[in-house]
């Protein structure tokens, strides 16, 4: 419960911030754009009076009318958790800068962000999907996802083997690969 | 026909097998009476004119026919040892107290599907376990089992032994590549990388009593460990263990104990089979009788290598203290008329004298039950005079039984580190070996002779 | 005879096959490429980023080696690309998804209460961990109170939870390692263990019982009898193995200076739990952030500072014997009460955000809910140690030699459920 976190965060960076800083329970919120994000996020990491150099938690939202995405920040100098909200990503192109120079550890939260959401993180160096097949073509947390369609799109469709051992004689073979990647 | 047809679906498999093995079992072995009956003669004056072929062949054929069961056992020692370790129970169906399972483990490799995989080269791929499983037996023909029943006794048994050894790698690296498989490849190679290094160590650190013992015929090493009469007629030794050259080499006795561990891929040594990373080793893409061939020769391997340190330190088949001798002859003929009464009393008389303890002294017991029970321990006692009788009399007895003892202690040995040891990496076996236990077998040499060498002077000094 | 094979599909007449593909003999409909035994683990398409690109290009003299989802030793189902050169590791690129159940997404079609039972395969031989995280931070968006006993029910049964995981890393380090005997003796503690949380669960293995504002079943008499008949004996088997091993020159040799993460990189690679801890940094959320009733149990965080493998083990074993302490003071200071706070069935919680984190064996566990005010939960994120952790093995590997892959992974206790979520 630090109240106190909340007005160093507002007097800290002032203007970037979306709104005052939010605290509730043991969570301080702030809201920042997609182009402050190094500033701020650099910020909060090296300055050693906030030293928030725990990076607890990446995640990807998808709120219907828009792309966020949330950090979770933790410093020895606070009891409370930090939570970073980067609002206003369009959903059609979300773009974000990663924070991959910081903590290279997010390197795998943000794979899973761009695999789930479709979120871009502009400098990661390996922005490749990490759960989905990688010739998959869609976002499954996306609000707008419907899992039918997809399943026809899949490359796997109907070539399974076992399904095509009683299949017409004169039907179009599928070819038998190795799974990729 | 129909009635041979019905007759043969309702037949179960142990039924077919030998309702098609007994007539051709039958009409061999006539043909066998025949041939003898006509050429009898003739095949016996081949025979013995050609003597140590028919005695290579003989043992040969003895030690291949020898080796599953000797693997059968090892095996299910293996799985009930390190089962009650663990403690877990183990092997527990099949036979009593699960002793049967690893035979029951040797059929069914026998009827697995045997398959090449494709890319691999199928004729080396078909001779790699053959080529590891053949040395074993070549190099069992020199250990000497009990006085007498050896095989071969060369001059230099202990070299012939250490080449054969070397063999296994040949094998091993035929497995590994062929198997176009590349957790294969580093499997054969790390095999090859560990049994050539250890092959140092082990025989230099043999080396040392070899200057002691003057030779490397095994058998005379394994005599020179007991009271023995050497060629100018002295008696040497007391028939204690204090005589085995495990208490005159024990630098040596150590080095080569770690050295055989990793000649027979034990742990902590056994990388090449590491199953948590490389999934089987050289052994991965082989599959029944076929990696049924690399168990068995591993197993062998480890009976063969035991057998080899109670030969060479543990003293062969010498007894561990002096066996005084007692001299029990039967001699059944001089009974006379009294043997009949003998052979027909002794037996029912004994029954009952078993039975009585159970019959009288626990109700639950029933009579008929007691009489088996009487008859089973009246067997177990006449086996084991028989056996006594056995040892006292037939020195060739008494030699086997403790060079088995001590041979499965070390077996047993092998298996209770198996149970308990991690595994050590590569870098870290082939450092061992070339930096620690090469430099000790040569200080182990060095001192050996040395020390001879001195005894020597100070004895002429002194004469 | 008795069975008969079914009769071959006959050939398609006069067909051609394509250039370098041939027809399958069991079925003539199928056709295989013609080198479909030779198996590289490149993949088919052009790399899609730079790292890839960096990874699947071969240096001199190397060459990749598959450890694939079926393997003995990774620790569930996980592909791991190695790139070697001979026996020595230059690169790694593990593939995941194998084991991806879509969590979050479930989580989102369902009410706020089947979160708890489709949550609990994620870290399944942690599972009471993966609740709790979720489960706090619905309680947060509720502003629900939960009892105290409540409380101390699950932290006696977290600590439980926490002595069965680190007795399955025990045996699993062990085994990866070669030694065959400590996990048959860990699996001997963790019998008893899960036996006495069944008996108050229900459950062996997926828990499913901790409730949004409690438990869901009090304390009853076959669990204090199980608990009080194992408190006498507690990890007789979990010193058992570690006396096989801590003092073995063998194990110390291939734990020892394996893996060395410090303090900075651990941080930098967002690790938490007791992989943090062995590099020096003592950052234990019980402490660090204290949630449920921790601030009144006292116990201490066991760090050490070399951060290789053998401090990891070492610290999880120290965690052992803390855990007994706090089930220790749990057990003494019991309060009586309700264990579920008065909710209704149907849950709409304000729409918010709330973010809980617990300690959980194998590190820090997270949930991130946000609720709309509906009665399913918006979006539930879960953040998993075992995911980070994995992520730092490949930064750790390279250099190393083949066998050291499985200790490091091992000592760095990831379980796939989680990883793949």
């Amino acid at each position: 419960m630090d109240r106190a976190l909340a007005r160093r965060l507002d007097a800290r960076f002032e203007g970037v911030l979306h709104g005052p800083a939010k605290q509730r329970h043991d969570q301080t919120e702030v809201r920042i754009g997609a182009g402050d994000v190094q500033q701020v996020l650099t910020a909060l990491h090296d300055e050693p009076e906030l030293n928030f150099t725990m990076l607890a938690d990446l995640a990807g939202v998808d709120t219907g009318t828009e792309m966020q995405v949330v950090y979770h920040l933790w410093s020895s100098s606070t009891s409370d958790w930090l939570r970073v909200i980067v609002e206003g990503l369009s959903r059609d192109d979300p773009r974000i800068p990663s924070v991959t120079y910081l903590w290279p550890g997010a390197e795998w939260m943000e794979r899973e962000t761009y695999d789930m959401f479709g979120i871009t993180f502009e400098g990661n160096r390996d922005l490749r999907r990490i759960y989905m097949p990688p010739d998959y073509t869609s976002f499954p947390l996306r609000k707008d996802f419907y899992l039918p369609d997809d399943a026809a799109r899949s490359p796997g469709a109907g070539v399974r083997h076992v399904e095509r051992t009683h299949s017409p004689v004169d039907a179009a073979p599928g070819v038998l690969r190795r799974t990729g990647a | 026909m129909t009635a041979i047809a019905r007759t043969w679906d309702n037949l179960t498999l142990p039924g077919r097998a030998l309702l098609i093995i007994l007539p051709l079992l039958a009409l061999l072995s006539i043909g066998l009476v025949v041939v003898l009956a006509l050429f009898g003669q003739n095949i016996l004056d081949i025979l013995i004119f050609n003597l140590p072929i028919v005695r290579f062949v003989f043992a040969a054929t003895v030690l291949l026919l020898l080796a599953p069961p000797i693997a059968f056992v090892i095996i299910y020692m293996e799985m009930k040892v390190i089962a009650l370790m663990n403690l877990r129970i183990g092997p527990d169906r099949v036979g009593p107290w699960g002793s049967l399972l690893s035979t029951v483990h040797g059929l069914k490799v026998l009827m697995k599907e045997d398959f090449t995989p494709s890319r691999a080269d199928p004729v080396v791929f078909t001779w790699a376990p053959v080529v590891v499983f053949a040395t074993m037996p070549l190099s069992a023909l020199v250990i000497p089992f009990a006085p007498g029943l050896f095989a071969q006794d060369f001059n230099l048994g202990l070299l012939y032994f250490f080449a054969m050894g070397g063999l296994t790698v040949v094998g091993l690296l035929m497995g590994g590549w062929a198997s176009f498989n590349k957790y294969s490849l580093i499997g054969g190679l790390r095999s090859a990388a560990q049994i050539v290094s250890y092959e140092i160590p082990l025989t230099l650190s043999v080396v040392g009593l070899i200057i002691l013992a003057g030779t490397m015929s095994l058998n005379s090493i394994v005599q020179q460990q007991g009271i023995y009469i050497d060629a100018n007629g002295v008696t040497h030794g007391s028939g204690w263990f204090t005589d085995w050259f495990a208490f005159r080499q024990p630098l040596g006795f150590l080095i080569f104990a770690i050295a055989a561990t990793a000649e027979a891929n034990r742990t902590p040594f056994d990388l090449t089979e590491a199953d948590s990373e490389i999934v089987a080793g050289f052994a991965t893409e082989y599959s029944g009788m076929r990696f049924g061939f690399f168990f068995f020769a591993e197993y062998i391997g480890v009976f063969i290598i035991s057998a080899l340190t109670t030969v060479l330190f543990l003293g062969g088949w010498n007894a561990p203290f002096p066996v005084p001798h007692i001299s029990w002859i039967v001699d059944p003929g001089s009974l006379g008329i009294g043997l009949l009464f003998v052979v027909a009393l002794v037996p029912l008389l004994a029954t009952l004298l078993f039975a009585a303890p159970f019959y009288l002294f626990r109700s639950k017991t029933r009579w008929w039950v007691a009489l088996i029970i009487g008859f089973v321990l009246f067997n177990v006692v006449a086996a084991g005079l028989i056996g006594l009788w056995a040892y006292v009399n037939f020195d060739w007895v008494a030699g086997l039984f403790w060079f088995l003892g001590k041979t499965f202690t070390l077996v047993f040995t092998f298996v209770w580190m198996r149970g308990t040891l991690p595994r050590v990496r590569i870098d870290q076996l082939m450092g061992f070996a070339w930096k620690w236990l090469l430099p000790a077998s040569l200080l182990n040499l060095f001192v050996t002779a040395l020390a001879v060498l001195a005894v020597d002077w100070l004895r002429r000094g002194a004469a | 005879m008795a069975t008969q094979t079914p009769p071959r599909p006959a050939k398609p007449a006069g067909a051609a096959t394509p250039e370098g593909t041939h027809r399958s003999e069991d079925d003539p409909n199928v056709l295989l490429q013609d080198d479909y035994a030779f198996y590289e683990p490149i993949p088919p398409y052009p790399p899609r980023t730079e790292r890839e690109a960096e990874f699947y290009t071969l240096g001199d003299g190397e060459m990749f080696l598959n450890m694939g989802p079926q393997h003995p030793s990774t620790h569930g189902v996980l592909r791991v690309v190695l790139k070697l050169d001979g026996e020595r590791v230059v690169d790694i690129d593990p593939v995941l998804g194998y084991l991806h159940r879509g969590v979050e997404k479930l989580v989102e079609n369902a009410d706020y209460h089947q979160t708890i039972s489709q949550v609990d395969p994620l870290e399944y031989i942690s599972s009471l961990f993966c609740e709790w995280a979720p489960v706090t931070a619905y309680e947060k968006l509720l502003d629900v109170e939960v009892p105290r006993r409540a409380e101390y029910i699950r932290v006696l049964s977290g600590e439980l939870n926490r002595i069965a995981s680190h007795a399955l890393f025990l045996g699993w380090f062990a085994l990866d390692l070669g030694g065959l005997t400590p996990i048959l003796w860990s699996f001997i503690e963790r019998d008893e263990i899960v036996e006495m949380l069944a008996a108050l669960t229900g459950q062996r293995m997926l828990f499913n019982y901790f409730r949004i504002g409690g438990v869901n079943g009090d304390l009853n008499h076959e669990f204090m009898s199980r608990l009080g008949d194992w408190m006498s004996r507690a990890v007789g088997q979990l010193e058992a193995g570690m006396g096989l091993l801590n003092e073995n020159e063998i194990f110390v040799r291939r734990a020892s200076g394996l893996g060395i993460v410090d303090s900075e990189t651990a941080l930098r690679f967002c690790m938490t739990g007791a992989n943090l801890r062995a590099t020096g940094v003592p950052f234990d959320v019980r402490r660090a952030h204290p949630y449920s009733i921790y601030p009144e149990i006292e116990f201490d965080i066991p760090t050490r500072t070399e951060g290789d493998s053998l401090a990891r083990y070492l610290v999880r074993m120290e965690e052992v014997k803390q855990s007994l302490r706090i089930i220790d003071q749990c057990l003494e200071q019991m309060p009586d009460g309700p264990i579920m706070a008065k909710l209704p069935r149907l849950l709409r919680p304000r729409p918010g955000r709330a973010w809980a984190a617990v300690e959980g064996p194998r590190g820090m566990y997270g949930a991130y809910a946000i609720s709309d005010g509906t009665d399913q939960p918006f979006r539930l994120k879960i953040h998993d140690p075992s995911f980070i952790h994995l992520q730092a093995v490949g930064a750790l590997l390279p250099g190393n030699l083949l066998a050291d892959t499985m200790a490091i992974m091992a000592s760095l206790d990831p379980i796939m459920g989680g990883v793949d979520k």
